[in-house]
């Protein structure tokens, strides 16, 4: 090939891939929803004298700000374009994570690289003001357990950064003493994770339920059906690295005791089930545990081993392993604090009484717990 | 607008295009200087305005020093229109830095205007300035405002230079020619510019960010961040350049080169031959020159240097660590020209340290927030404060950026573009690089597509000069 004709070459074809995506950023579908990011794309700008006219410290609220994150949300191709750029960064520049997200054994996982100091002060405020507002003049003995998150289990050998664990744990011990804490760490491996996702598979846990609810004292049956569900998952890391990984299976847990279970959704008064399965087929299929982020649910469970009480101050991980307490406790009540208004209002919520109190978070929301009021 | 965003390589640049080459050529300025107008308004309609009236003196003053040239009269109305472009430029970039230094001074609390900085001033009135000064100096006056209008506000160089003096483009404002072989080098000289903002200057602007940031500092984390920082810095500039000068291409204007590989200088005197070139020549030729530059007594050469270094420090920004900056360099440069430079020129390796380790030094100052992180910076490098030598955080970075790193190393020398050349020039391996041109460039936007519609992290240095 000349220079002649490689003139031509260039300019033709850059000029043919411009133009083409140029159309179809012009006038190609426009998504609803992000799939992979789980989210909804921003929206067209409003079109206004007043909205170009903004400059300087209103930039952000203009016409021309809106539209550049319009585009880039809008984009033709956009999860190819950024599966591009995740190889790309992982596998041209050996970035050792994309978007702090990084693949080890297949395990997608998010770099957890410090201790947030502010964070575990406000997770244990959260905490202890409800111990004090709520359990301390009725006596009530709370547990504490927390989740470790995957990274715990593969970022330092493979080369990532990781938190002290040892010390995160012991800083909330430390923090919420008037708890008994319930150390499930030994029960966890690697495999208890889904590869694509932040959460723990429910299958997988029955070893860590066990040991929550000998813990409380409460006898644990362990006798579940397994089923598959009909749908592949892909989770929250997928979208996250953007970064080529196959579909999981999921499975959820069913027990025969739970033909007279009643699941009960506060937020939204009305009973549910324990799987919600639309959201099983939805865009976080991990929304099918206790139909995702409520704010109050209770279990009750007539054929329960025992006619305790159990409440549950849980994140969504607690979700899914809730169920597997459900044949321990005639009633649980599940809460959680990130989606209520203030913690002050939980008295009206729940007579706390003679249950069974236990906080359980990962350490992913406990390290960012601004959330948690 | 930003050259790496998708509203400009997707949405502005083809329909800036289909129209450009679709008028006949005695519309095309009109049609660059509308839409360069567009461009730089989507930075803010208000800044826009300001800059066509700033064009609109530049031009009258043209035309009024043309008509009354060799009189009293062209020298006064030059020197009211320079006085009154930096007027412009004084009020919107410094007038807080001196009331905070004036309430600092006399302990009394003036409110700031809190003027919001319209981008590239600095650029477009520097280029008003030596129109008007050139005009004064022999140049023919522009006669169509619709060609003066679009030799300042040209969108290539408007926000982040080169600094085009009117002489260098006044001919291709009347007659230029386009031809698919400067199309072709100016697209691959503005993808390569792209390419190395988005694939280089990012990634090592994150990592200076993190190494500054980190909880766990280190004096290797701060010889990350020099190092990162200086090299950011020249690529994030020097591939804006690249993009200026290849769009420049594409629309048949040739502007000057603005950094010829200033990194492997011996001296700072070369460095500044090779860095910001279009800048320190028009300090040389509008500011050092005037005021008698070098054939003066020593003294007052002295003080010339002075001058020109403290304007080059605060031309960047109205900060004392700009200052300092500036005013580093200028003492470097009087060192060497009175003593260090004969002894640098003995030695290759010894010079290259020494240049490389000052340049590191005066990025740090210029990137820091203010002296005192500039001073704790520095003394980092060296372990102040008893910090450790390594941190888990530091060699995961290091790693983690390594062949970014490298890349970067090896790109800030001529050695790719050398090797390139080569292969270019012989007929076997020439047509192999023939054929890989064009999937090289394609894949380039691909990757970088893919880079913009990722992250949100796209800042340009410079335009807030």
């Amino acid at each position: 090939m000349n220079n002649k004709i490689k003139n031509h070459v260039v300019i033709i074809s850059m000029a043919v891939l411009v133009a083409v995506l140029s159309v179809l950023c012009f006038f190609g579908p426009k998504p609803d929803f992000l799939d992979a990011e789980r989210r909804d794309p921003a929206a067209f700008p409003e079109l206004s004298v007043d909205s170009i006219m903004k400059d300087g410290a209103e930039y952000s609220d203009s016409f021309m700000s809106k539209f550049e994150t319009y585009s880039l949300d809008t984009f033709p191709f956009r999860d190819f374009f950024r599966t591009v750029k995740a190889i790309c960064a992982n596998y041209i520049f050996g970035q050792m994570d994309n978007n702090n997200i990084f693949i080890a054994d297949g395990y997608a996982a998010e770099m957890q690289e410090s201790i947030s100091d502010e964070s575990l002060e406000h997770a244990a405020e959260r905490i202890t003001f409800i111990y004090e507002q709520f359990l301390k003049d009725k006596g009530i003995k709370p547990y504490l357990s927390i989740i470790p998150d995957k990274a715990y289990f593969i970022a330092e050998e493979s080369g990532h950064l990781s938190m002290d664990y040892d010390a995160f744990v012991s800083r909330m011990t430390d923090s919420l003493s008037f708890a008994e804490y319930i150390d499930i760490f030994p029960t966890l491996s690697l495999e208890d994770y889904y590869k694509t996702d932040t959460h723990w598979r429910q299958e997988q846990l029955g070893d860590t339920a066990k040991l929550l609810a000998e813990s409380m004292g409460v006898p644990y049956s362990g006798e579940f059906d397994v089923h598959l569900l009909d749908h592949p998952f892909y989770g929250v890391y997928y979208g996250q690295a953007a970064l080529p990984m196959p579909a999981e299976d999921m499975y959820y847990l069913t027990s025969p005791t739970w033909q007279d279970l009643k699941v009960y959704d506060y937020q939204n008064n009305r009973e549910i089930s324990v799987y919600d399965m639309e959201k099983a087929v939805g865009k976080d299929p991990y929304d099918m545990y206790l139909s995702g982020e409520l704010s109050k649910v209770t279990i009750e469970n007539p054929d329960a081993l025992t006619d305790k009480e159990l409440v549950i101050f849980r994140d969504s991980f607690g979700r899914s392993i809730i169920p597997l307490l459900a044949d321990s406790y005639a009633k649980i009540t599940v809460i959680d604090i990130r989606y209520i208004p203030n913690s002050a209002f939980l008295g009206s919520w729940v007579d706390f009484e003679n249950q069974d109190v236990l906080f359980l978070y990962s350490t992913l929301v406990l390290n960012q717990s601004s959330e948690m009021k | 607008m930003l050259f790496s965003s998708i509203p400009f390589l997707f949405y502005f640049i083809p329909c800036m295009m289909l129209v450009y080459f679709l008028v006949p050529a005695k519309c095309k300025n009109a049609v660059l200087l509308a839409f360069s107008i567009f461009f730089y308004a989507w930075g803010g309609v208000t800044y826009a305005l300001l800059m066509i009236l700033a064009i609109v003196m530049g031009y009258a003053a043209g035309l009024l020093i043309e008509r009354y040239r060799g009189t009293g009269k062209a020298k006064a109305i030059m020197m009211i229109a320079v006085a009154a472009i930096i007027s412009f430029m004084l009020y919107f970039k410094y007038t807080d830095f001196f009331i905070e230094n004036f309430n600092r001074l006399t302990g009394l609390a003036i409110p700031l205007l809190r003027i919001t900085l319209p981008i590239g001033i600095s650029f477009y009135t520097f280029q008003i300035i030596s129109y008007v000064v050139d005009v004064y100096r022999g140049v023919p006056a522009q006669k169509n405002p619709i060609y003066l209008g679009a030799y300042v506000s040209m969108f290539p160089q408007l926000i982040a230079g080169p600094i085009v003096r009117y002489v260098d483009v006044a001919k291709e404002l009347d007659e230029r020619t386009h031809t698919t072989a400067e199309a072709a080098a100016g697209i691959r000289r503005f993808m390569m510019g792209l390419a190395k903002k988005i694939l280089i200057a990012n990634p090592l602007s994150e990592l200076s960010n993190i190494a500054l940031a980190s909880d766990e500092p280190s004096v290797l984390f701060y010889w990350i961040y020099g190092i990162s920082v200086a090299l950011y810095i020249y690529f994030d500039f020097s591939g804006y350049s690249d993009m200026a000068i290849g769009l420049g291409r594409v629309f048949g204007f040739h502007f000057l080169e603005n950094f010829n590989y200033p990194f492997i200088s011996k001296s700072a005197t070369e460095f500044w031959r090779r860095w910001h070139m279009s800048l320190g020549s028009w300090f040389r030729d509008y500011v050092y020159i005037p005021m008698g530059g070098n054939r003066v007594p020593k003294w007052r050469w002295l003080f010339n240097i002075f001058v020109v270094w403290l304007l080059t420090g605060f031309w960047h920004g109205a900060a004392w660590n700009f200052i300092i900056w500036g005013l580093f360099f200028g003492v470097l440069l009087t060192i060497e020209k009175l003593w260090l430079l004969k002894h640098l020129e003995k030695s290759r390796i010894w010079s290259r340290i020494y240049l490389l380790f000052a340049v590191m030094v005066s990025f740090i100052v210029f990137n820091a927030a203010d002296m005192p992180d500039a001073f704790a910076t520095i003394g980092g490098l060296f372990g102040a404060g008893g910090i450790p030598l390594v941190s888990a955080q530091s060699l995961y970075y290091l790693r983690s950026y390594a062949i970014i790193f490298v890349l970067a190393l090896v790109g800030a020398t001529p050695v790719v573009k050398n090797l390139a050349g080569k292969l270019s020039e012989s007929p076997k391996t020439g047509k192999i690089i023939n054929v890989l041109e064009p999937i090289v460039l394609i894949s380039l936007l691909l990757v970088i597509t893919g880079y913009l519609v990722d992250g949100s992290f796209n800042p340009f240095l410079y335009f807030r000069f």
